[in-house]
């Protein structure tokens, strides 16, 4: 590198605080208008703009689609792209591992057996299938974690090995409920194929609760930058790890949660959206937080709006679409990683 | 910084019972064998562990009193590895230092101080895992020196540095010392600790061997009970310094006896190489402060000696028969020979009449001012062409020749 270059490498870092944030979350609108606008039935942008201002109690057609079905959807599609997306960030952090996401530590996999129970104990409604999805998700999430630490370190492979192992285990137990449950296995396929189909204001007010856990890693943005160098060095340097790790762990168990309870089980976008924001912006979580908060909201978006699209009027699960996209990323980022 | 006595307890105790302190303003080495609980007792000082029973002093407090943050802005680590693979720059990391310190400073300031003091400042905006293992050491340090801690702690801060960056680490050292910094650090490399340290801490089997003012910490007595070497003290050109032999003196010679007849020099490494052997040496007659001389004493050989720049005189000469008597073989260096040592000669001719084993290297007779030694040629002496070929001959025997 030459010295020319490094003034303005370092100019461009700097721009990239506000300006990079602000094309993010430009592009973030673009994608959730285009979502709003696609669909088996399409609206014009002078008809989106026209439904919005006309308000939830209009009774045109144009109207009735877009608040009755299109718009609940796809706000509940950014939401939990956002929520996953910030909960993937924060176990990659934990874990000192960029391959960690909620679904290979088996946090999805007891979420969706927390509410698979809901579901076949006849609790599908309200806030007891979130409950008992925010248990088996941070249940699940503890257990790996004990299971992984080694005198204050965790182990990678150990983690690896025990998060699979806990997911197919609890796969298990959701098969045998599932067999068990004849009336209830529609819904519970459906659901644990992950789907924004159908689904209305109420799951977007469930969904909801997690903006203010998206918000909580931002205030420790400088916290989750010193644990980049390991647990001991961050107890060297200052920070109370047992403490911060606490709370974000519990943070990530509940985005994840939440996510799953709404939606089911879509892979990879806590995964990938992490790890294309530090390829775009670099490691520092002032950055990668918020974008990747936004990054996720669109792409989820743009997943159920293929997932709605492609083979119309059937459906394809959006945790099927995210899997298409996110596997052969997953395997370019391993080989990719290997080499460096 | 005050320090108590305190023990550390897991399933196996690593240390056991330490005791020392430090005040403000010292400057401490640390040093001792692998696994003597060098890291660790750095790792209690920071308060990373606690330990299990005593206390561990800082400022009078003990350290599990102090919240992290607290404890941060006392006691800075600079530790021994340091593993970052995420892509963030030098400056970001040294950044990171000025946490513990809250709102009072601003990183960004504190850290272009101190990559300036550090004379790095061209590092800062290099990434940091691309930076060489030495440079890595150094940011780390600028790291530990944002937190404006008054006690800096460093886990041998040497071991990934060449010659000169060992130096230069040790006299920014020793200027941020004199600035009033506390630090202890951990060290492997003898020498570099006796030539730096005012006092040194030696730990072995996790207690404290030694602590006091670095050469009577590591004495040579010191030096043997802890690493099991032979230790010799070395005072050149204003420094001290420490050599090693594998063998321990308190075993015993089974090789026999060699006596040398040598003198400036010529004999040191022959009475090194067959100490080191395991052979009993003795030589003479040796002027007092004859370099030779020098290296018998600091060995502890049995010599003959004489006041310096003194002919060989009559109580030196029959000390050096009765020691030539007791060897099983004579050597003779190729010292210069003059009036004032042609009286050994006459000692290897009385060793050579009564039918003793006396071994010449060859370059004697270059350096014979008195024309005496080539009578030699027609005695029972062996000639060799130099030291090596008489270690080799050594070596072929299972034990020197008897008288």
């Amino acid at each position: 590198m030459t010295d020319v270059e490094r003034p303005a490498r370092v100019s461009r870092a700097a721009r990239e605080g506000w300006s990079g944030l602000a094309l993010a979350a430009g592009i973030s609108l673009v994608c959730l208008i285009v979502s709003l606008a696609f669909g088996p039935v399409s609206l014009s942008p002078a008809q989106l703009w026209h439904d919005l201002l006309a308000g939830p109690g209009s009774h045109t057609a144009t109207a009735i689609i877009f608040w009755q079905i299109r718009a609940p959807r796809v706000v509940l599609a950014f939401l939990v792209g956002a929520a996953l997306a910030v909960a993937g960030v924060i176990l990659q952090d934990l874990f000192l591992n960029p391959l960690t996401d909620p679904y290979v530590t088996g946090v999805s996999s007891g979420a969706a057996l927390g509410a698979t129970i809901a579901i076949v104990a006849g609790l599908a409604g309200g806030l007891w299938l979130t409950g008992l999805a925010l248990v088996g998700g941070l249940g699940t999430l503890l257990l790996v974690w004990t299971a992984a630490r080694r005198r204050g370190r965790i182990d990678v492979y150990v983690l690896l090995l025990a998060g699979v192992s806990a997911s197919y285990l609890l796969s298990a137990i959701i098969t045998v409920l599932m067999i068990r449950a004849n009336d209830d296995l529609g819904a519970i396929l459906y659901w644990l194929l992950g789907s924004f189909s159908g689904r209305t204001w109420t799951d977007v007010e469930t969904a909801l609760f997690a903006v203010p856990f998206m918000i909580v890693p931002l205030f420790f943005t400088k916290e989750m930058n010193i644990l980049l160098q390991g647990e001991k060095r961050a107890l060297e340097l200052g920070v109370d790890v047992e403490r911060t790790k606490r709370v974000l762990v519990v943070t990530a168990a509940i985005l994840t949660a939440i996510a799953v309870s709404v939606a089911g089980i879509i892979a990879f976008v806590g995964l990938i959206i992490p790890h294309l924001v530090r390829l775009m912006v670099g490691p520092n979580h002032r950055r990668v937080l918020p974008f990747s908060l936004l990054m996720g909201a669109a792409l989820m978006g743009i997943a159920d709006l293929v997932s709605r699209t492609l083979l119309a009027p059937t459906e394809i699960p959006v945790g099927v679409v995210t899997t298409f996209i996110g596997a052969p990323v997953f395997i370019y980022l391993l080989r990719r990683g290997r080499r460096t | 910084m005050r320090q108590a006595a305190f023990a550390y307890d897991a399933e196996r105790p690593v240390l056991k019972d330490v005791s020392f302190e430090v005040q403000a303003g010292d400057f401490v080495g640390v040093v001792g064998p692998n696994g003597s609980g060098k890291s660790t007792l750095l790792d209690l000082i920071d308060g990373v562990l606690a330990p299990g029973s005593g206390a561990v002093l800082v400022n009078g407090r003990p350290t599990r009193e102090y919240r992290r943050r607290d404890i941060a802005r006392e006691v800075a680590l600079v530790p021994q590895h340091f593993a970052l693979e995420f892509d963030l720059t030098v400056r970001d990391v040294v950044e990171m230092g000025a946490y513990c310190r809250g709102a009072e400073c601003s990183p960004a300031a504190a850290a272009s101080a101190a990559l300036g003091k550090l004379g790095i400042a061209e590092l800062a905006e290099r990434r940091f895992p691309e930076l060489s293992g030495g440079e890595k050491q150094m940011a780390v340090l600028a790291q530990a020196l944002v937190q404006n801690a008054g006690v800096l702690l460093l886990d041998e801060p040497a071991s990934s540095l060449d010659v000169s960056h060992q130096l230069a680490l040790f006299e920014l050292l020793k200027q941020l010392n004199a600035d009033g910094l506390t630090v202890i650090c951990v060290l492997h490399d003898l020498n570099l600790a006796l030539t730096y340290f005012d006092r040194l801490l030696v730990l072995a089997e996790g207690g404290v061997a030694a602590w006091g003012p670095a050469e009577e910490a590591l004495s040579p007595e010191v030096l043997e009970a802890v690493y099991g070497v032979r230790a010799l003290v070395h005072h050149h050109a204003g420094r001290t310094f420490l050599t090693f032999s594998p063998r321990r003196s308190s075993q015993p010679r089974e090789r026999g006896r060699v006596h040398l007849v040598c003198g400036g020099g010529t004999g040191s490494s022959l009475m090194r190489e067959l100490t080191d052997r395991g052979y009993e040496v003795s030589a003479g007659v040796l002027n007092a402060l004859d370099s030779d001389e020098v290296t018998g004493r600091e060995l502890g050989l049995s010599m003959a000696v004489e006041a310096p720049f003194s002919p060989v005189g009559d109580d030196a000469h029959a000390e050096n028969l009765r020691l030539m008597a007791d060897a099983d073989l004579v050597v003779l260096s190729d010292v210069p020979l003059g009036h004032g040592n042609v009286r050994n000669l006459e000692a290897v001719r009385a060793a050579l009449a009564r039918g003793a084993q006396v071994w010449v290297l060859e370059g004697l007779l270059d350096g014979d001012h008195t024309g005496a030694a080539v009578s030699l040629r027609d005695t029972a002496a062996r000639f060799f062409a130099d030291e090596q070929a008489v270690l080799a001959e050594l070596s072929r025997l299972p034990r020197p020749p008897a008288v």
